[in-house]
């Protein structure tokens, strides 16, 4: 099956140059994937390279260690907008979270999300810093600000996205937001293991989408949610999981 | 030579620092009189409050670790962190644009951040465990020309971080015009007087309080 549409794809090194996000463009054109996840200081030429193609530009805020002034995520997220990213992602205050300082990391979403208003807003947790009850303390605030996505790493820390986590995530937020994996997620097997566990999207640098008959149907959940995602609305599938 | 701890910017950038160990590292900058505490931008107005009338300034990081944000955002990142209470900033220099070789957009980055600080010390980091040498060059002339006060080696969230061979480069192209700040690594009251003895006049460490006692440090920046 075709998982290209729950695939944002990623490049946020330092040393990324202007040619390295020309083929990270073409290359999701040539695919087809759902976004590219980029820093805000190329936004303006993704959106300059995307233009038309319905590729989604999103952009990475307060990144990779969230420990930007609030006041400075919202204006970069703001600028960002402005420079044409359709999707923001922002890293949660891991500081204020440690501090307990629940307040403060609520405050920081909220002031984002106020400041871009309808657009997508995601929120990354780093859970390789978290333990289980923060990172369901950590879902618990996303709601509360009305985040969109819950994303799971900036594969900047020193582990990426688990199963684990993915599935407390679920339990915590079942469908009141979807949830993001990335970090560490380098081939189709794996990212349909992320599916299955409920992860909505996937934020990998890999172009990891081969279109494979032999695992075409091996989740029917999955499946259907690639047929939705695809917007394939009145096939005989759709019709057929439906029932 | 000036004590070695006024050399010494205490530094602590990790994405989990609390609100608490930001509290420790200002006790710990006034009781042994660094020059600065090194923070994240959100810290500011804590760390101001906490040094208030101890002489011991705030510095903050903009663009950090990656550099690679917009520049009206590390423009605006930056008047805010003057606005909490920072004296100090720096800020990664765009590596990407660097490598891309557009060297106006990078020296263009620079600048715009230097002139709102036009009275305060600007630092760039170059993070030199990307760069090759001409790389380590173009970018302190390009840091210099756009009026930084400081070219700094490194992050500590790169590959490695400072090295003599690096500082020695930095030193020479910078001729004067700037100075250095090393960061990375320096762990030890050895490694911190190589430095010094080099010609550096700053060093970004975690490991301030070793270095002035000499005592071995756990620290990994």
């Amino acid at each position: 099956m075709d998982i290209s549409k729950f695939i944002d794809y990623t490049l946020l090194k330092a040393t990324t140059s202007e040619r390295d996000v020309i083929n990270l463009c073409n290359e999701a054109k040539l695919n087809g994937f759902y976004a590219v996840c980029i820093n805000t200081a190329y936004v303006a030429l993704a959106k300059q390279l995307l233009e038309n193609t319905g590729i989604k530009i999103a952009s990475v805020i307060g990144f990779p260690l969230g420990a930007t002034s609030t006041a400075a995520k919202v204006y970069e997220a703001k600028k960002a907008l402005e420079d044409g990213a359709d999707e923001i992602e922002m890293v949660m205050n891991l500081g204020f979270l440690k501090s307990r300082n629940f307040v403060l990391v609520l405050k920081d979403i909220i002031d984002v999300k106020l400041g871009i208003k309808d657009t997508p807003l995601k929120v990354i947790l780093e859970i390789s810093e978290l333990s289980k009850n923060e990172i369901i303390k950590a879902c618990s605030i996303c709601l509360d600000a009305k985040v969109d996505v819950i994303k799971t790493s900036s594969g900047f820390s020193k582990s990426g996205a688990t199963l684990t986590a993915t599935k407390i995530i679920k339990k915590t937020i079942k469908d009141q937001a979807q949830i993001m994996v990335s970090g560490g997620i380098e081939d189709f097997e794996t990212a349909l293991k992320y599916l299955e566990a409920g992860a909505d999207r996937i934020g990998t640098s890999k172009n990891i989408n081969p279109v494979s008959n032999s695992i075409q149907n091996r989740n029917a959940k999955v499946y259907k949610k690639y047929l939705e995602a695809n917007q394939i609305q009145n096939s005989l599938e759709i019709q057929y999981y439906n029932r | 030579m000036a004590p070695l701890s006024s050399y010494i910017d205490h530094t602590l950038l990790k994405a989990t620092a609390t609100k608490n160990d930001i509290i420790q590292l200002c006790k710990e900058a006034k009781e042994h009189q660094f020059h600065a505490v090194c923070i994240n931008s959100c810290y500011a107005a804590l760390a101001k409050e906490q040094l208030k009338n101890s002489g011991v300034k705030v510095c903050c990081v903009i663009g950090f670790p990656l550099g690679a944000m917009s520049t009206e955002a590390k423009i605006f990142e930056t008047k805010q962190a003057l606005f909490d209470g920072a004296d100090e900033i720096d800020m990664v220099l765009n590596i990407g644009l660097l490598k891309s070789k557009d060297f106006a957009a990078v020296w263009k980055d620079i600048e715009a951040v230097k002139k709102c600080i036009p009275n305060n010390i600007l630092k760039v980091i170059l993070e030199t465990c990307y760069l090759d040498e001409p790389e380590i060059i173009k970018a302190s002339e390009l840091a210099i020309q756009s009026g930084a006060d400081f070219i700094k080696t490194s992050t500590g969230f790169g590959t490695r971080g400072a090295t003599i061979h690096d500082v020695k480069l930095m030193k020479h192209v910078a001729d004067g015009k700037a100075k250095i700040k090393a960061s990375g690594g320096i762990k030890d009251y050895g490694t911190a007087m190589q430095y010094i003895n080099l010609g550096v006049e700053r060093l970004g460490t975690s490991s301030g309080i070793a270095i002035i006692t000499g005592q071995p440090s756990t620290e990994s920046y």
